[in-house]
């Protein structure tokens, strides 16, 4: 980790992934957290 | 309240371009330029720019939670993104909060020390320049998600 953070670059790059981790990971936390019921309309909402 | 929120928005976003603005200025540009400086001119870095923009960095760290806590809660969110119901703005400000926390007891405790702000001993210098040198990095490589979380409350990423 300390090699990373001592390259700017190298910080750069793994904010990014950081990033597109945290999207993913919210979003699966999202999904997580509907109940069965629930998941259905949210995905019809979401299909509005 | 549609005025209010604005407000608390808008300062929200001054302090926190204050704050990370002076962020990326010490990680793009104070510490990669430090080992092309002269060694009589290090002390105008060290002992007068430096500790001036470390007032406003970690003022505006303080603002910036400050102000997004304020406006989470008055727009109705605060607890829902905190325990991650309101999953990606919630990873968002568990973030600035974490990054909030390196700027006041890890970086200015290390650059107080470093600088010579604070009485210590020398020997000490180096390894807390090293410590807020690493928890900076930290915290820049920290604000690119924080970022991205912060503008997906206005616009949804998926």
């Amino acid at each position: 980790m300390g090699k990373i953070l001592e390259s700017l670059p190298l910080t750069i790059v793994a904010g990014v992934i950081l990033t597109v981790v945290m999207i993913f990971g919210a979003d699966a936390i999202q999904n997580s957290q509907m109940t069965a019921p629930e998941a259905p309309a949210s995905e019809a909402m979401n299909s509005m | 309240m549609e005025a209010e929120l604005y407000l608390i928005r808008l300062l929200h976003v001054i302090s926190g371009i204050m704050w990370i603005g002076i962020l990326w200025y010490f990680n793009f540009v104070q510490i990669p330029s430090m080992p092309k400086i002269p060694d009589e001119q290090k002390p105008a870095i060290g002992k007068v720019i430096a500790p001036e923009a470390l007032f406003w960095f970690r003022w505006g760290a303080f603002f910036t939670v400050f102000f997004g806590l304020a406006l989470a809660w008055r727009s109705g969110y605060l607890m829902d993104a905190m325990m991650l119901n309101e999953a990606l703005i919630g990873i968002g400000m568990w973030l600035g909060l974490i990054m909030a926390f390196n700027v006041w007891f890890v970086i200015w405790p290390a650059q107080k020390i470093a600088l010579g702000i604070v009485e210590a001993d020398a020997a000490l210098k180096p390894t807390m320049a090293r410590r807020a040198m690493l928890f900076s990095r930290t915290n820049t490589m920290l604000s690119i998600p924080m970022l991205a979380s912060m503008i997906s409350v206005q616009n949804p990423v998926m």
